[in-house]
């Protein structure tokens, strides 16, 4: 009884939470992105909501507890579907995992944004899954963008060190990509380690430090996010290298910001993720009255130094 | 299925509180969305449940004997990764299946090797193997996915039995065959015996070692099954797939009221704790819960339930 009890009291507790606004009325849509444990996501959260609100349609924000789950993110696109939800935004934590769960959105005839990170066509297109439209940055120029910064500033010659991403993570890649492009096209620069941080800061503090005790001689650092690059940071400074050692981060948040004003990082690629949330619900709102979108809506980016 | 005496056991067991509380949470949920009491969503809740309920069963029977199995999670990971590379080599289907179900198997069994022949703690047995399985599984993919598997390894997840989903047909009937091995045979009792007092029933003949050993074998079996279900729900083999779930599992295994001390407990508990959890994380979307209050909620119930457990327990004591 006391087990029943306490059930009751935390369903109250959490359709409490649900009661404040009437869901019945407005257009329900939803946002799933990776995690909610990254200032990206929370900023593209930030965006959706403000643009929901100003439009008067319902808007549910869902996220693993961990960037690397495909699995929980699945399940939670399955229970959206079963929700009823009216346009299902995606930011998808596996480009080629998460096409069974678009699929099943196709067949419950919920239009599918991919926001930020790409669907994989190839795996799509053999499920005979469709994507309405991706809003997002062209990743794999910023990275290209971070690279050619890099050898502007060491005059062209360096030993390089990168923090990839989670493996096999299309946006991570992409930006890997532009970057080990502009590293081959100058002979100057040579790559002496990259090894994986999955995005996490605790990850890429260990990792940076492991690279610093086998290439003390690296003059330059790209990671695929900021969340790494400022825990690469913290290992360069606790090694004493915090002057010779230019860091290169990717997505510009705050904390991010604030050490290239402070003159502890170099630089790092801006992408907009309060815009992507903005104009995904935006175009929800769009297909909810019936309009087409075009099938590919780039937002801008930028070099912070 | 069930004969009236087992019935019987179960209204009147430690199960029956668990089963009310599922029962609560449901009824809660029926009244709080329209969305959560259709068929659809039910057989979705059902299937969202068997990731974790597979491996539960393998950490019942470990825990039964008083021990853990930290290592399922990355398991789950490392028998996908060789499932998902038998396949990339061209391998047929039953041969891919039965290399990942062999490695979980014998994973499982090199941990229960540590923990008897080498007298580890369980603990820290299994929390090597968690990080070596982790590695390895990394190693031999090179840290990336292997994607896209021929559609009948992709039947397995999405195929239908009788109108029912087949991982819950295959989650449903692999209980049946844990709840048949824990009650109707003599390992069963064995398993038992050994978290009830492991040196009394060593004394009274029973071969504990090899005893331990066959049952952290069935753990990783349940995780390397539990890798072919993700496998094929997700068409792709993911070398960082699994993280946390050794603590889902013995979450489930918790809520469903087997004690971590050892001796008592039942996979039917454990069923209905994998339900409870899954329909928690359901309800929780449906009602567009942020994903914050969802990791209080959970954390939550799983205390709320041990507590519970606790309470009843000194009330049995008390009774008799």
């Amino acid at each position: 009884m006391l087990a029943a009890a306490a059930l009751v009291a935390l369903a109250g507790i959490v359709s409490g939470c649900n009661r404040g606004t009437d869901a019945t009325a407005r257009p329900t849509v939803a946002l799933v992105v990776k995690t909610l444990n990254n200032q990206f996501f929370i900023d593209m959260e930030a965006g959706a909501r403000a643009a929901a609100d100003s439009l008067g349609i319902e808007l549910i924000v869902q996220a693993p507890e961990r960037e690397i789950d495909v699995e929980r993110q699945m399940q939670i696109v399955e229970n959206l579907i079963q929700r009823q939800v009216k346009v299902l935004m995606l930011v998808p934590n596996g480009s080629k995992e998460i096409v069974p769960a678009v699929v099943k959105a196709n067949a419950a005839k919920i239009p599918v944004i991919a926001v930020d990170t790409r669907v994989d066509a190839a795996a799509l297109a053999a499920a005979g899954g469709t994507v309405t439209t991706f809003i997002g940055s062209d990743n794999e120029d910023g990275g290209r963008m971070a690279g050619a910064f890099l050898i502007e500033r060491l005059g062209g010659t360096a030993k390089v060190a990168v923090l990839e991403g989670v493996p096999g993570h299309e946006t991570a890649d992409a930006r890997l990509r532009g970057f080990r492009k502009a590293m081959a096209a100058a002979s100057g620069m040579q790559v002496v380690a990259s090894q994986p941080a999955n995005m996490e800061r605790d990850m890429a503090f260990t990792v940076t430090q492991n690279i610093l005790q086998a290439h003390p001689e690296i003059t330059a650092l790209f990671a695929c996010n900021d969340v790494m690059a400022l825990g690469a940071l913290e290992a360069i400074a606790a090694a004493g290298k915090a002057a010779a050692v230019s860091v290169v981060g990717f997505d510009a948040q705050d904390d991010a910001r604030k050490a290239i004003t402070e003159k502890r990082m170099a630089g790092t690629i801006a992408q907009n993720p309060r815009e992507m949330g903005r104009l995904a619900v935006l175009t929800a709102h769009r297909l909810l009255k019936g309009e087409t979108v075009a099938a590919e809506q780039p937002v801008a980016i930028s070099l912070v130094k | 299925m069930l004969s009236r005496a087992t019935w019987r056991r179960i209204v009147a067991g430690r199960e029956a509180g668990t089963l009310l509380g599922l029962a609560v949470l449901c009824i809660g949920l029926w009244i709080a969305t329209p969305f959560f009491a259709t068929a659809a969503n039910l057989a979705n809740v059902a299937e969202q449940s068997v990731i974790v309920g597979v491996i539960a069963i393998g950490m019942t029977c470990v825990i039964l004997t008083g021990g853990i199995d930290l290592s399922v999670g990355s398991l789950v990971a490392l028998t996908g990764v060789v499932i998902g590379m038998a396949l990339q080599r061209g391998l047929p289907v039953a041969i891919a299946v039965l290399s990942g179900l062999l490695t979980g198997a014998a994973a499982g069994a090199i941990n229960g090797v540590m923990i008897t022949a080498g007298r580890l703690p369980p603990f820290i047995a299994t929390l090597g193997m968690m990080s070596v399985a982790r590695g390895v599984a990394l190693l031999l993919s090179d840290g990336r996915p292997i994607a896209g598997f021929p559609a009948s390894l992709r039947m397995i997840a999405t195929g239908d039995v009788a109108g029912m989903p087949a991982p819950v047909v295959l989650m449903l009937a692999l209980y049946a065959v844990a709840y048949v091995l824990l009650t109707r045979t003599v390992f069963g009792r064995y398993l038992y015996a050994i978290g009830g007092n492991e040196e009394a029933t060593a004394l009274a003949g029973v071969n504990v070692p090899r005893q331990k050993v066959i049952t952290y074998a069935i753990s990783g079996l349940a995780a390397a099954t539990c890798a072919l279900l993700l496998v094929a729900r997700l068409n792709s083999a993911q070398p960082v797939a699994g993280i946390g779930y050794e603590l889902d599992a013995i979450a489930a295994v918790v809520i469903g009221g087997t004690s971590l001390l050892g001796g008592s407990g039942s996979v039917i508990g454990t069923l209905i704790g994998a339900l409870i959890m899954s329909v928690l994380r359901n309800g929780l979307n449906l009602l567009g819960v942020s994903s914050y209050l969802q990791q209080v909620a959970i954390g939550i119930v799983i205390i709320a339930a041990v507590l519970i457990d606790m309470a009843l327990r000194r009330r049995v004591h008390r009774s008799t």
